[in-house]
């Protein structure tokens, strides 16, 4: 009763008109760096929050998640109308998406992603609703040294799971943890890799790294004779879909959430996976099974479904525990500490009006984007239509605005141009890029959990093992890491993950 | 980066790749100043854990795991990546310096309306008409916007005469 009443208030609070407008906001640019195939979500988050950065932290957070799941809708859409996908999660829509498009039924199998994606989101969300109270409480229950634990399974998770090899994983890794010291050490205060300059002793600002390495780096690997795709939006008549679409793609929506929903709670999974071994089950447990590749329903409706539930239910981690599972969820873990929150079980307590004000906001963004995605279709495929040098352009002046507006300071745009050399550089020698986010927004957690345990042990690292619960998780992190030697081989969904 | 080292088999004559070679050399440098600088920040302390201490393990990382990835390239060369377009990478990042070189002195709006110009007209070639249009936009446009519209205040010229004539 507690909870639902506490959701009531968080519906209050997300309902009033400038949130409503938020979300709206979020939504309709949610929808469109999902559309725009070379801007992905990471940096389309990242490049977006200096925009919140003068609103309240709920309208800031409220945006910003819609944003977040905007994305996930959007990339839908070129997937089914040009075969390439908007976001990786969409990669394998593109199969029985564009075969659809091809039979004439690219209407009908937008409506059924855009309400797979809807009924996966929302059923994560009641996920969330009801894990938050008995995880949080669980959570406050944790000290520094469980913490920390956590925060090492998370990671290592990551880096196992990420790209084809663990070793460029852990230089990922490494490397973001290095990037996050940069700057007074938060115990001693003594400057850490400031190389003299007064400008990093408040460390590296986060955004300009994560727009550097995400997104200006896309823009460095563009080909310059890249095309504007000629594509054509399906008529508002063809939208809706036969009673036999509908009828085959409600197993494959119900299959979906669960595919994605379980994932989501796992940190290192990321939607991509989600949506590709819900494919994977179509392939297996669909009646149509022989009609996927051709043009099937279910090969729409079950991987849509999945990466939504899959993106909401990646929020529980971080809202319940703390700890992100993925690496948007890291850049909007990054968002909520520059507003002065902490995700974790102290957002229940200290600041409950916002963390239910920002849950109910996603029931609310997923029912927008479901009104706003379809209908506005032809919308969406004329921003296709936009010359690609008109939209580098455009994301260029995005990019610099939003890193010159952290600080007011022109020495973050130099930041996120070398950062954006940087992730050129370990894209082409196929490093993955998720592992050093999600080390750059966890490190001076980390760090500051790692040292504060070693105060209250004086020292001696056996905190971690004495204690059940951490030795419980530093144990599962230790196999995690070293499962190559083990010779566990990770199924194929994961060593063919794109977004890894 | 070379078709040559797309054409030879791996395992037995082939080469690891220049560009990987690189990469390993730069990460384990990169690793061992982290070494060298935080253990002069000191590891350990009365207190427990010194400055150093993490990013020393860091460092080590850094350095262990490029010597395993130099380890593996060396048995098994990867296959060469697919190289980048020369010329976008450096018409871009020269554009971005020059732009926040310029930016404090002539102001938001003068500096972006010259850089979006430049990536329209000159690389995109776009008309006249529709880069005029865009830079205007893109430079004017999103000043009064972020200033009026969202309270984010974007720099304006240090010189006087500029500053005067409203940029």
């Amino acid at each position: 009763m507690d909870t639902l009443n506490e959701l009531l208030g968080g519906f209050a609070a997300a309902m009033t008109w400038q949130n409503l407008i938020f979300a709206f906001l979020g939504c309709l640019l949610g929808t469109i760096i999902g559309v725009l195939p070379g801007v992905g979500p990471v940096a389309g988050v990242a490049l977006l929050i200096p925009l919140t950065l003068n609103l309240d932290p709920t309208g800031s957070i409220i945006m910003l998640c819609a944003i977040f799941y905007g994305t996930q809708y959007g990339g839908t859409i070129t997937s089914v109308l040009l075969n390439t996908p908007g976001e990786a999660s969409s990669a394998i829509t593109t199969i029985d998406g564009y075969a659809m498009t091809k039979l004439g039924r690219a209407g009908a199998a937008l409506t059924l992603a855009a309400v797979g994606s809807f009924v996966g989101g929302t059923v994560a969300t009641i996920g969330l609703v009801a894990a938050a109270k008995p995880l949080g409480e669980l959570g406050l229950l944790v000290g520094p040294p469980e913490f920390f634990a956590l925060m090492v399974v998370g990671i290592s998770l990551l880096v196992a799971l990420a790209g084809k090899s663990m070793v460029k994983a852990l230089i990922s890794g490494a490397l973001g943890l290095l990037i996050s010291m940069v700057g007074i050490d938060p115990v001693a205060g003594a400057p850490r890799f400031t190389f003299g300059m007064d400008r990093l002793l408040d460390g590296v600002s986060f955004v300009a790294v994560i727009v550097g390495v995400f997104g200006l780096s896309e823009i460095l690997s563009y080909r310059k004779n890249s095309k504007t795709p000629l594509v054509h939006a399906p008529g508002m008549r063809s939208l809706l879909p036969s009673r036999t679409e509908w009828r085959r793609s409600a197993p494959a929506m119900a299959r979906g959430t669960g595919v994605g929903f379980g994932l989501g709670l796992i940190p290192g999974m990321t939607g991509s996976v989600s949506s590709l071994l819900s494919y994977a089950a179509e392939k297996k447990f669909s009646r149509f099974r022989n009609e996927l590749g051709k043009g099937a329903v279910e090969g729409v409706a079950g991987p849509e479904t999945a990466n939504n539930a899959h993106a909401n239910a990646a929020l529980i981690p971080l809202f319940t525990l703390g700890i992100p599972a993925s690496p948007t969820i890291a850049v909007l873990m990054g968002a909520f500490l520059q507003q002065g929150l902490t995700p974790g079980p102290a957002l229940f307590t200290e600041h409950s009006d916002i963390a239910w004000a920002i849950i109910a906001s996603l029931f609310i963004g997923n029912v927008l984007l479901l009104l706003l995605n379809v209908p506005l279709v032809g919308l969406w495929t004329s921003i296709l239509r936009v010359p690609t040098p008109i939209l580098t352009a455009l994301i260029l002046l995005f990019m610099v605005i939003g890193a010159y507006t952290i600080n007011f300071d022109v020495f973050d745009v130099f930041v996120m141009i070398g950062f954006g050399l940087l992730g050129l550089a370990l894209r082409n020698l196929d490093i993955p890029l998720a592992p050093m986010v999600l080390t750059l927004v966890l490190g001076p957690l980390m760090e500051r959990s790692l040292r504060e345990s070693l105060e209250i042990s004086q020292g001696d690292f056996s905190i971690f093992t004495s204690r059940p619960i951490s030795a419980v998780l530093i144990g599962l992190g230790v196999l995690i890491i070293c499962s190559p030697l083990l010779k566990v081989r990770k199924p194929k969904a994961l060593t063919e993950d794109p977004e890894a | 980066m070379t078709t040559e080292s797309l054409m030879t088999k791996p395992e037995s004559a082939a080469r690891v790749a220049p560009s990987v070679l690189t990469g390993i050399g730069a990460f384990t440098a990169v690793g061992l100043y982290v070494l060298v600088s935080s253990a002069s920040l000191g590891l350990w302390t009365s207190l427990g854990p010194g400055p150093g201490l993490f990013p020393f393990a860091m460092g080590g990382v850094l350095v262990s795991m490029s010597a395993l990835w130099l380890v593996q390239e060396l048995r098994r060369p990867s296959a060469a990546a697919e190289g980048i377009d020369r010329g976008v990478v450096i018409s871009v990042v020269v554009s971005l310096v020059v732009l926040a070189l310029l930016m404090d002195l002539l102001g938001f709006q003068l500096s972006m309306f010259l850089f979006l110009l430049y990536h329209l007209k000159l690389r995109g070639q776009r008309t006249w008409l529709s880069s005029l249009i865009i830079a205007l936009a893109g430079s004017v446009g999103a000043f009064y916007a972020f200033n009026y519209g969202l309270n984010v205040a974007l720099p304006v010229s240090a010189f006087t005469p500029l500053n005067l004539i409203g940029f």
